[in-house]
């Protein structure tokens, strides 16, 4: 079991939310979605590779016969789960820093959520909520989401230089290399391995 | 926000001495209650946070402890368990977290550091190194009475002298002693670029909380502090790393690079650091040294990096960049608040100018010290995201230029624009510039706690 | 829609898992230990079937109780959470895992309810999408690039960066014939499995995040 895979972290959680304001939080969602400014900040936080959150109604849950056993439940679920870079500790401590407003609009419709500031209660509401990954899997362990950017930045410059190198003259080579490395110069981090978490 | 009672704060910690001299004493305690005696001795000597508007003093002393040293002096179960659990770890420990690998692994330390028996240190300044070595002798003379500690180690450090004069010099050349935050209630006045950027462009001091236990940090809380709360109050949290300083290799490799280089030499050696080696920040002043602005204090670290963001004036992965992004990271500066720290130390071991031979060998380096509030959100944090990596400065695995652990491997990026004197230049096959010899994690206590620990009179409740 | 975000697709399936109080040890337990020894670089199933970004297998024991006034209340079931983030269609992708990988997709979901087996394309996928849940919000950092772009630019990046850096001060017409021949053999280059680290670096930095 490792909730951790190269430069990358899975988190899961799940919390309970009273049926009447999954409404909210799907209104909420719709916003979110549509309103593009408002997801500008967490493009800009630039360490999630990939986030999802799931509303699960209390009936919502797969139902199959064959023997299962049919939920009775109170509550609607929020799932959330996310794949980030750098450390649980990092990546909260951002979150309550700069996206506040966004966080509680998402999880203040979940039981006993103590919002997002201050960080440390916010980090003990998440630990409760938290449950662990048992397989974790990623095309590209070494590399973050800032890593994939720019790794894409560079592919397009590459493939741009490439189509006009055969027919310049060294000259002309010359400048468009110029323009090419200045494209890419802060784009060109090696990949690896990734610190050790505490 | 609540008016600091600066005598009851020990000097270190709220201001740099500007003392040239200095010799760190690392204690062991044998006996807790001849190590007790000899703490009460020390408390009239230990320089307070009160101001020196008569003068500097001819020395100071201050005085903090390991945790194993705060076990030995017997300190509550409950209360040593209390203590943040990076502090009792220590940084031998953590060495892992912090990249301290391979050259820079613990048992390359010094002996003193690879023995778990530094329980105190004791930093003195002095004026003069008559003065050092008078208030060492009183220092002495104390420990003999009382038999409470024996020293294990003593390390000496002082200002580099060039002409005849005392300066902010260190072995590679560079002018440092820039960038030391501010924080409410500690600086009578605030120089802009030292504290929090403001979404107006203005900068305003940190929250006291972010150098100091018992006040609010910026996140609105109070910091991890042990129990009792008058035991933590005033009192912070000091790393000290002993950094062993290749000068021979870093001259050699500065000159092969430089070759290469059409900027030449000496805006080569600005672009590792942010600065150029007279202190000249490149963001304000890319093509030349500036004495005058070296000499504003207005001016000196007034700037961001909005304006650069290709980092053709100031490299992205500059030292100075690197440990305080300011603008860098977006969000009017709010990421990087809770990761600033106060700095101390002075340089170690024989200077050589520019003109004499220097050998790896020779012991010369720097004392580096770290004052924060919380050890794994400030100084661990700065060491392992932004010295050890560059994620957040989006420059994947690569180091610090000077202070990362290369091996020989990885690559510094000079970034440029189309200026011939300014283009992009790579830097390859990175030596390790820095080594480190040792160190650990103390704890600095208030005066009151001083007193407290002195006379055994720590409560856990 | 918003399974989707540009080109990548959220899946998030729940499968109930079978609960047999004579199975020893019980589903979840035995799904647990083969997931503990499954691979995890490029011989993990998801690696050798193709599409995936990134993926997750989590047993969910149960809800969580957050303590009072909140209600506490359970599951009568465990599920089997995989959440995936994935290439395009989600057709091609279940049939892309079930040509792949049947074997290991048979090991982990045979202790799931009502699980029809790989062998059987159209029932497997009916399966999957019988447990899917729709993924209300989802968010990608870069969501229009397939897994094997993704791959391939993190080559070039590595391979572009070695090349500036060793020819700085080349001459402009030995630089334009070097990249050339550069350009031409990147391109000829096999793409990098997916799940395999990237070079091996000699420093220490002590391997897994654990």
């Amino acid at each position: 079991m490792s909730n951790i895979n190269g430069k990358v972290y899975a988190m899961n959680a799940i919390t309970p939310m009273k049926p009447w304001k999954t409404w909210i939080l799907r209104a909420a969602f719709f916003l979110l979605d549509h309103v593009k400014p408002m997801q500008k900040d967490l493009i800009d936080l630039s360490f999630i590779e990939f986030a999802r959150w799931v509303v699960v109604p209390r009936k919502g849950l797969p139902f199959l016969g064959n023997g299962q056993q049919e939920e009775v439940l109170q509550y609607d679920y929020l799932l959330f789960f996310s794949n980030f870079n750098g450390t649980w500790n990092q990546y909260i401590d951002a979150f309550s820093a700069v996206l506040a407003k966004g966080l509680n609009l998402v999880w203040r419709w979940s039981e006993k959520f103590p919002g997002s500031v201050p960080v440390t209660l916010f980090k003990e509401y998440i630990a409760r909520v938290q449950f662990d990954t048992d397989y974790y899997y990623t095309a590209y362990p070494h590399a973050t989401a800032n890593d994939v950017k720019s790794a894409h930045i560079v592919q397009l410059s590459l493939d741009s230089l490439s189509a006009v190198a055969g027919q310049s003259t060294p000259q002309q080579f010359a400048d468009a290399w110029l323009t090419f490395v200045l494209e890419v110069q802060t784009h060109l981090g090696e990949t690896g391995d990734a610190p050790i978490a505490g | 926000m609540s008016k600091l009672n600066e005598t009851d704060i020990q000097g270190f910690v709220l201001r740099g001495y500007n003392l040239p001299f200095a010799r760190y004493l690392f204690l062991h305690f044998e006996d807790a209650s001849r190590a007790r005696s000899l703490i009460a001795r020390l408390l009239s000597h230990v320089t307070t946070g009160q101001r020196w508007d008569g003068g500097k003093p001819q020395s100071t002393v201050n005085i903090a402890f390991t945790h194993r040293g705060l076990q030995h002096l017997e300190l509550p179960e409950a209360t040593l368990l209390s203590f943040p659990v990076e502090f009792q770890q220590g940084m031998k420990h953590r060495a892992p977290i912090l990249g301290d690998s391979g050259v820079n692994a613990p048992e390359h330390w010094d002996k003193v550091w690879r023995e778990d028996r530094v329980h105190a240190w004791l930093g003195i300044n002095g004026l003069t190194a008559e003065a050092l070595d008078a208030r060492c002798s009183a220092l002495h003379a104390a420990m003999e009475e009382t038999g409470g500690a024996a020293i294990l180690a003593s390390q000496d450090a002082a200002a580099v002298v060039r002409d005849g004069k005392p300066t902010t010099s260190e072995h590679f050349g560079y002018t440092d002693g820039f960038g030391n935050p501010d924080y409410l209630g500690v600086q009578r006045s605030s120089q802009p670029g030292q504290g929090k950027l403001l979404p107006d462009g203005t900068w305003a001091p940190l929250a006291t909380g972010e150098l100091l236990l018992g006040y609010a940090d910026e996140a609105g809380e109070l910091p991890v502090a042990p129990i009792p709360h008058l035991l933590g109050s005033n009192g912070t949290f000091m790393v000290y790393r002993k950094l062993h300083q290749n000068v021979a290799t870093f001259r050699a490799y500065l000159d092969q690079q430089a070759a290469l280089y059409p900027g030449g030499k000496e805006k080569l050696a600005a672009k590792f650091i942010g600065r150029w080696r007279d202190g000249t920040p490149l963001e304000l002043s890319p093509d030349r040294e500036d004495p005058a602005i070296v000499k504003d204090q207005i001016r000196n670290t007034a700037f961001t990096y909005g304006a650069d963001p290709e980092g053709s004036r100031c490299p992205i992965g500059a030292h100075i960049r690197r440990v305080h992004p300011r603008d860098a990271f977006g969000f009017n500066g709010q990421l990087i608040n809770r990761r600033r720290i106060t700095r101390r130390g002075l340089p170690y071991g024989r200077f050589a100018p520019e003109d004499e031979p220097a050998s790896d060998s020779e012991e010369r380096g720097v004392i580096f010290m770290v004052l924060n509030a919380s050890l794994p959100r400030q100084f661990e944090f700065v060491q392992q995201q932004w010295v050890q990596y560059g994620n957040d400065s989006r420059l994947g695995n690569d180091k610090d230029m000077l202070m990362g652990q290369h091996g020989g491997h990885g690559s510094f990026v000079v970034q440029g624009d189309r200026s011939p004197t300014n283009p992009p230049f790579v830097c390859t096959n990175l030596p390790d510039f820095v080594e480190l010899r040792g160190g650990d994690y103390f704890f600095l206590p208030s005066i009151t706690a001083l007193g407290m620990i002195a006379k055994g009179l720590v409560d856990p409740r | 829609m918003p399974n989707k975000n540009g080109s990548v697709y959220g899946l998030t399936i729940l499968s109930p898992i079978i609960e047999d109080p004579r199975a020893t040890p019980s589903h979840d337990l035995q799904i647990r230990d083969y997931l503990a020894g499954l691979s995890t670089r490029e011989d993990s199933p998801f690696a050798l079937a193709p599409g995936t970004h990134l993926a997750r297998l989590v047993v969910m024991d149960d809800v969580v109780y957050v303590g009072a006034p909140a209600c506490e209340e359970h599951l009568k079931s465990k599920y089997l959470i995989f959440e995936s983030n994935c290439d395009g269609d989600l057709d091609t992708y279940l049939s892309g895992l079930a040509a792949t990988v049947p074997e290991h997709l048979d090991a982990i979901w045979r202790h799931c309810v009502g699980y029809p087996g790989a062998g059987n394309r159209k029932a497997f996928i009916d399966y999957m999408k019988a447990c899917q849940l729709e993924t209300t919000f989802f968010f990608a950092a870069v969501n229009n690039k397939t897994v094997t772009e993704t791959l391939r630019a993190l080559q070039t990046q590595t391979a572009v960066a070695d090349f500036i850096a060793a020819h700085q001060g080349v001459e402009p017409a030995v630089l334009q014939r070097e990249f050339i021949q550069f350009a031409a053999h990147l391109k000829s280059q096999p793409i990098p499995l997916p799940g395999s680290m990237g070079p091996h670096r000699t420093i220490e930095t002590g391997g897994r995040n654990e």
